[in-house]
């Protein structure tokens, strides 16, 4: 028997009201949701605000030098995506490696962020896209660079009654690449994911961003600051790059695996997105 | 305590259906209790199995971690009993059949469904394909080499037909 009010709201600005009130929480895909309210997080649970209707949260468009993913958009929709795939394949790797077929279907990018898990595949690749996050609340809007945007594994600067509209980044054509590790290939949580965006407007730039390696994603400006500064991009900078990101992870040992796998894995993965960025 | 239900209207196997559900119920749930269509399966009940894959709006997902009261009027959900006059979900379930696919049977409503949606978008799947497809549906029972094949069967009789 249930008592949660379930609330459709038919305007972000009618969403945003209804998240005003203690204990109601906005659904989107309920891939994160469902499996945590059956897990019983969340018993004092009172309602329940379906976002996953609202239109413009939807599309992917542009405007003027930028592109707004709208936090609706599902992990297909970005993957599939012909802008995303040629502007930013860091984020459409990233997408695409979401769960399973079914799972991707579901899952959006607002729940992904949102949910601020520090195995949030999207969100290293939204760090190495410099992406600003698009707020909305009952107050008006406002957007905050994502590297500001999480305080801790589920805690974000999210104020009650905000949500998220949608991401805006940059139009500018990026390389990129995404890769992570799990238990095993189809929909594993990663143990540990590296996004690595480069793009070049006269002079080199690299982004480089890491999950699970600490309680929130990690930029990695030492090795970042390392590669712009490269001449080229030969076997040996590439190995002190992965031994500069080796030594930047601050990551824990848990039930998904163990710091010392995670530290070097950290280097082996840059090493192999490099290699194949190269 | 008083439930609260919610009436959603959506399409169901190609009919505009009604009906009223709490909360909390999933889409799983509501096809089984409300309208008594069972193909789909509980495994999980947490996106992990497939074995409650149904169709959204042509698109594949798991119906366990989906809630009904989500579900608009223009939404489209079509489960394996929706597919039974579809000859392409015979073939599939044919040659699953044949090959000896199935055995506890518990899987296989997912398993076919999905096939299905793969070789509707992809009639000439490759062996990477066909494996990438499935890899959200799990059965416990065949150690999906059988599975593979009756796939694999399925396109190749009906590209040729
Ligand atoms: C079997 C399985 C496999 C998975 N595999 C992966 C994986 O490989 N990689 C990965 O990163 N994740 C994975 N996930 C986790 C999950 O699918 C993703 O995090 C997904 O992107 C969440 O999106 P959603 O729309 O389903 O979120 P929901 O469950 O609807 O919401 C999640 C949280 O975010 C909040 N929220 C949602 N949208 C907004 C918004 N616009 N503004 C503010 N708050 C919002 C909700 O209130 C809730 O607290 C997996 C989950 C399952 C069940
Ligand atoms: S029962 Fe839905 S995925 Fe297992
Ligand atoms: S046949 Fe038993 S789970 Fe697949």
């Amino acid at each position: 028997m249930s008592n949660v009010e379930f609330i459709k709201p038919t305007s972000l600005q009618d969403a945003c009201e209804a998240l005003m009130k203690p204990d109601y929480l906005a659904i989107a895909g309920g891939s994160d949701l469902i499996v945590k309210m059956r897990n019983g997080m969340y018993p004092n649970l009172k309602g329940l605000v379906d976002i996953s209707g609202l239109p413009p949260l939807n599309t992917i468009r542009t405007d003027e030098n930028a592109v707004i993913i709208g936090s609706g958009c599902t992990m297909n929709q970005i993957a599939k995506d012909q802008l995303i795939k040629d502007y930013f394949p860091a984020l459409a790797k990233a997408a695409s490696t979401v769960g399973a077929l079914q799972i991707r279907n579901s899952a959006t990018i607002g729940g992904n962020v949102a949910n601020a898990s520090p195995a949030g595949d999207t969100i290293p690749a939204l760090f190495t896209l410099v992406a600003d996050i698009m707020i909305i609340g009952c107050n008006g809007r406002r957007q905050i660079p994502i590297v500001e945007f999480f305080l801790s594994p589920g805690k974000t600067k999210l104020a009650p009654g905000e949500i998220i509209e949608g991401f805006k980044l940059l139009l500018r054509k990026t390389r990129g690449e995404f890769l992570k590790l799990g238990e095993r290939r189809a929909h594993a949580i990663s143990k540990i994911n590296m996004a690595v965006s480069t793009w070049n407007d006269g002079k080199n730039h690299y982004r480089i961003a890491m999950g699970s390696v600490a309680p929130t994603v990690l930029r990695c400006r030492e090795a970042e600051e390392y590669l712009e500064s490269s001449e080229q991009l030969d076997d040996n900078t590439i190995a002190r790059a992965a031994e500069i990101v080796s030594e930047t992870a601050k990551p824990i040992s848990d039930l998904r695996s163990t710091k010392a796998y995670r530290k070097q894995m950290a280097g082996v993965l840059l090493k192999r997105a490099l290699q194949n960025l190269r | 305590m008083q439930e609260n239900l919610i009436k959603i209207s959506f399409s169901l196997n190609g009919n505009a259906v009604e009906t009223e559900v709490s909360p909390e119920l999933t889409v799983l749930e509501m096809l089984r209790r409300n309208f008594r269509l069972t193909a789909a399966k509980e495994g999980c009940g947490k996106g992990e199995c497939g074995a409650c894959t149904v169709m959204l709006n042509e698109q594949p997902i798991n119906s366990c971690i989906k809630l009904a009261a989500t579900l608009n009027k223009a939404d489209s959900l079509v489960s394996v009993e929706g597919l039974n006059e579809d000859k392409l979900m015979k073939n599939i379930q044919d040659a699953y059949v044949e090959e000896g696919a199935v055995q506890c049977g518990f899987c296989i409503p997912g398993m076919t469904i999905t096939s299905h949606y793969l070789l509707k978008n992809n009639p000439n799947p490759d062996a990477h394909a066909i494996k990438q497809a499935l890899s959200g549906n799990i059965c416990r029972c065949t150690g999906y080499r059988k599975i593979e094949a009756a796939v694999k069967k399925a396109a190749d009789r009906s590209s040729k037909s």
